[in-house]
């Protein structure tokens, strides 16, 4: 009580004001009928709109695979990211605040709103007299002034500091939002001028009106523009498939994934119309940020823009309309626009969903994913090779057979089995593991994951090698599998469920921090890099294993963008295979970025991420040695093992 | 244009190759199979045509149960029917000499009246290279091999050869006509999840080795196998020294004078 009666004295002492706002008096009869008549227009261009938008989303196909289950994640998700705006604050900090207050206000307004409106129809129920009157008019009023100032920092960012982020190709300003900010800013400025009128005066009246009109002009405006979001992402961020990334199972003998508007499923619909257009997807995104014309800001606009002209139920292909099928091939599946957005928004199924619907029907000709393609199914490797290659390889680091008594199946991957610099990866955690006298083994045949064919939509391809690969690991009864690649590791762990029950598998980073303290350090004061693998971190949630095996030798330096905001290789989705890129490459941005820390050495955890690398540093002169952990921590064991075979 | 493409399933490149106890045939246990590559080169061909002409493309294949896979991936990637001559077990059409088979699959097409065949130059397994050629001569119709490219013309077909050494050949034929297909010319496409789900309700006939094979002409083989024997494999490495230019005009030399690849 000490404390509530403070405030409102201190702050009334600052204003040198009255403790409430103005009382308006009675309304005559004309004045009511205009309210009621004004709520009735503002109420119906509201539904004209929303009722439409609504009805779009739910004509959609249902989403198959969903259910609603793991509530407590909803609900975390629902307080931490809606009410808390957390991922709004941690990407941008001050515009995320003031967004944030914008918001917290919008709460704390609710009850002053209908306050506001039941008083001009002589129902008003907030008693300014009495004490909880008192003290909520008070607490509005500070949301106001916080809600104000945030309100115009937040225009005067969008209309003069204009970041590029925020336009659209063609709409370089948002005259909508700058309307909105206004009508915000009137009902705030229209609240707090009220603690300074007299009751009953003119002004009062004045004020009264402004502050109405401003809310009746605002709610049709909402689902008419980006505002809609302040309706629908609550409900899009509980709604959320449920895992990141989460590419859904095709259900039936129709369902290729997004063909035409058909396949447009009820959360993908709901997801384009959550879209608040402030484009972090597009800033993190690797593709657009090296010149290419995927924008996954404009990916999920496009899906809006071709639900409102063709909407849920037309036949008309999805690609060629709003999207493009390059932009969608574009995409490396880094999940950092997906990380990042703000109002539950999945890009990765989306885009791949895209994928999908090209590949599975043949839509897609392009003269490397056909190869790839045909390779897999020839060869089930992404390189083509020969499985006889794999047979050589292991002779030669007389690597055991998998017989069932092992501990770990060590999964070599096509990198591991096939290319030579993933091979020198393997050959060093072998030695770790020798050292550790950790038994493990490798599987006589072993094929692709499919991980490239599932992201690059492939489906055929990808469910054969799955099925073929879940055979072999119940035949060969493995129970836990270690492997040094994280495209592999999620692969197997999250995507083979479709086809069924895939045994625990860990990434390489994981085993090695588990096992520091029996693994001897030369800590040196060599200044190593680290470079998150998307599939790794974000995918994985893995950050510090990888930064406790490089700690262990070196210092650790952190890159430009680091963890959660790693910044792609360019291999991811595929697209290790697709040939040449559009624009610069994302694998030269990123080494540069790694260069520019000034360590003398990079340090990888995945095999596509190295050879993305080895290429991009090529050319340079003094490059940084490029090494994977499992080297960085063979390098520390005894001689004769003490360094990585070149 | 109505385009017959005989395909053949032949063990796997990357198959584990063992002798059997006989002797004759490789151990066929553990191997996995795949479409033969020219014939896989051949049905792309056809599919063009048909993408450019229109028409009908059927599949014709000789083997046992497990060819059915091959044949579900050529009507997957866009075949409209087939036509599988089964044999009873793995045995059965190793008994059949190219001649033998030629006229399984002569019989076969007999009444197709197909303006086309096209066959892969020769099989991954045994390379005769003749199955084609035989079929044709069979058949009555003209025929060319080693087809790189095929264009339709108001009377039949303009066909590109390869020849040796770089040379090439450019032919036309009336039509029907039987031609064999090189590999490696077009770009292949892939099986999509679409044409596997559309193979599902198209048609393949089915047709036993001994019935064609009671309606054919004669039964005895003219060439019989006596054994195989797995090739002795010898290699060589040289490692090329120098600066990295001198290196490169070496590998070029090399390659050019010796291996004779570019």
């Amino acid at each position: 009580m000490h404390f509530v009666n403070a405030v409102p004295s201190a702050l009334g002492f600052l204003f040198a004001g009255p403790l409430v706002p103005a009382d308006p008096g009675r309304f005559s009869l004309v004045e009511k009928l205009t309210l009621a008549v004004l709520i009735f227009t503002s109420a119906g261009l509201f539904w004209k709109r929303f009722g439409v938008v609504l009805d779009k989303i739910l004509k959609s196909r249902k989403d198959p695979g969903f259910h609603l289950g793991n509530i407590g994640k909803r609900i975390w998700d629902f307080f931490w990211e809606v009410l808390c705006q957390a991922k709004v604050i941690r990407e941008r900090p001050l515009p995320g605040l003031a967004h944030a207050f914008v918001f917290w206000s919008f709460l704390a307004f609710a009850l002053v709103t209908l306050n506001h409106i039941a008083t001009g129809l002589g129902i008003g129920f907030l008693n300014s007299t009495g004490i909880f009157g008192q003290i909520y008019f008070w607490f509005a009023a500070l949301f106001a002034i916080a809600c104000a100032i945030s309100i115009a920092g937040l225009f005067i960012r969008r209309f003069v500091v204009r970041p590029i982020w925020l336009a659209r190709e063609g709409h370089e300003l948002s005259w909508e939002s700058g309307v909105i900010a206004g009508l915000i800013f009137a009902l705030m400025a229209t609240y707090l001028a009220s603690f300074f009128v007299a009751d009953t005066g003119p002004a009062t009246r004045i004020l009264w009106w402004t502050h109405t009109l401003s809310l009746l002009v605002f709610l049709p405006l909402v689902p008419h523009t980006k505002h809609l979001h302040l309706i629908l992402s609550p409900f899009t961020i509980f709604f959320s498939r449920g895992a990141f990334s989460d590419i859904p199972p095709l259900s039936g003998d129709e369902d290729f994934g997004l063909v035409t508007g058909k396949d447009l499923t009820q959360l993908v619909s709901l997801q384009a119309y959550s879209c608040v257009e402030c484009g972090r997807c597009t800033e993190h995104c690797p593709a657009n940020n090296t010149g290419k014309i995927l924008n996954p800001k404009e990916i999920i606009l496009g899906i809006r823009g071709y639900l409102n002209e063709y909407g849920p139920t037309a036949e008309e292909l999805l690609l060629g309309k709003y999207n493009s099928q390059e932009a969608a091939f574009q995409c490396t599946t880094c999940g950092a626009c997906e990380f990042q957005c703000p109002v539950g928004i999945e890009h990765v199924p989306i885009i791949v969903g895209l994928r999908r619907g090209a590949t599975n029907t043949g839509e897609w000709d392009n003269e490397y994913g056909s190869k790839l393609f045909n390779a897999m199914e020839r060869n089930s490797n992404a390189l083509g090779l020969s499985a006889l290659e794999r047979d050589k390889f292991i002779q030669k680091q007389e690597l055991p057979i998998f017989d069932g008594t092992q501990e770990y199946c060590l999964w070599l991957g096509c990198m591991g089995g096939y290319d030579p610099k993933g091979r020198e990866i393997i050959a060093s955690f072998v030695e770790v593991m020798r050292y550790l006298g950790t038994s493990y083994g490798v599987l006589r045949k072993e094929k692709c994951t499919g991980d490239p064919a599932r992201r690059l939509g492939n489906d055929l391809v990808f469910q054969q090698l799955a099925e073929s690969n879940l055979e072999t690991m119940q035949t060969q009864k493995v129970k836990k599998i270690v492997s040094i690649c994280p495209h592999c590791v999620r692969t197997i762990q999250t995507d083979w469920k479709e086809f069924g029950a895939p045994p625990e598998i860990e990434h390489h980073s994981e085993f090695l921090a588990r096992h520091q303290a029996q693994l001897p350090h030369n800590k040196t004061d060599e200044k190593i890099v680290y470079h998150d693998p998307c599939y790794l971190g974000r995918y994985r949630n893995i950050y510090d294993e990888p930064r406790s095996v490089i700690a262990s030798a070196g210092t650790l330096v952190e890159p430009e963008r680091t963890r959660e905001r790693s910044f792609c290789c360019g291999a991811g989705g595929g697209l290790a295979f697709l040939g040449e890129e559009s624009g610069q490459r994302v694998s030269s941005v990123r080494a540069q970025e790694l260069v520019a820390t000034g360590a003398t050495t990079i340090g990888a955890a995945c095999p596509f991420c190295n050879t993305m690398f080895r290429d991009a540093l090529a050319n340079g002169e003094n490059s940084p040695r490029l090494l994977d952990i499992a080297q960085i921590a063979a390098m520390q064991l005894p001689q004769p093992a003490a360094k990585p075979q070149a | 244009m109505k385009i017959i493409v005989a395909i053949k399933q032949v063990p796997e490149r990357d198959a584990r190759i063992r002798i059997d106890a006989s002797g004759k045939w490789i151990d066929l246990q553990d191997v996995e199979f795949a479409m033969n590559e020219s014939d896989a080169y051949a049905l792309e061909e056809a599919l063009q045509l048909k993408e450019a002409h229109g028409g009908e493309v059927v599949v014709l294949s000789a083997g046992p149960e497990r060819a059915g896979k091959t044949i579900r991936e050529a009507l997957a990637k866009g075949a409209d029917r087939a036509i599988h001559i089964q044999s009873s077990d793995e045995t059965e059409l190793a008994k059949f000499d190219a001649l033998g088979v030629a006229r399984l699959l002569a019989a076969a097409v007999k009444d197709e009246q197909a303006d086309l065949i096209l066959a892969g130059l020769q099989s991954d397994d045994l390379g005769l290279g003749q199955t084609g050629v035989i079929l044709a001569e069979l058949l009555g119709l003209p025929h060319a091999t080693l087809i790189l490219k095929i264009e339709k013309t108001e009377t039949g077909v303009k066909v590109l050869r390869e020849l040796e050494d770089g040379w090439f050949q450019h032919l036309e034929l009336p039509t029907p006509a039987v031609l064999t297909i090189q590999s490696g010319n077009s770009k292949l496409r892939y099986a999509t999840l679409m044409g596997i789900k559309k193979a599902k309700t198209k048609e393949v006939k089915v047709v036993s080795v001994a019935d064609l094979a009671a309606s054919a002409q004669s039964q005895t083989p003219v060439v019989t196998l006596d054994a195989v024997k797995l090739p002795h494999k010898q290699r060589t490495t040289q490692i090329l020294g120098g600066t990295p230019a001198e290196a490169a005009a070496a590998l070029v030399e090399k390659l050019q004078f010796e291996v004779r690849a570019i």
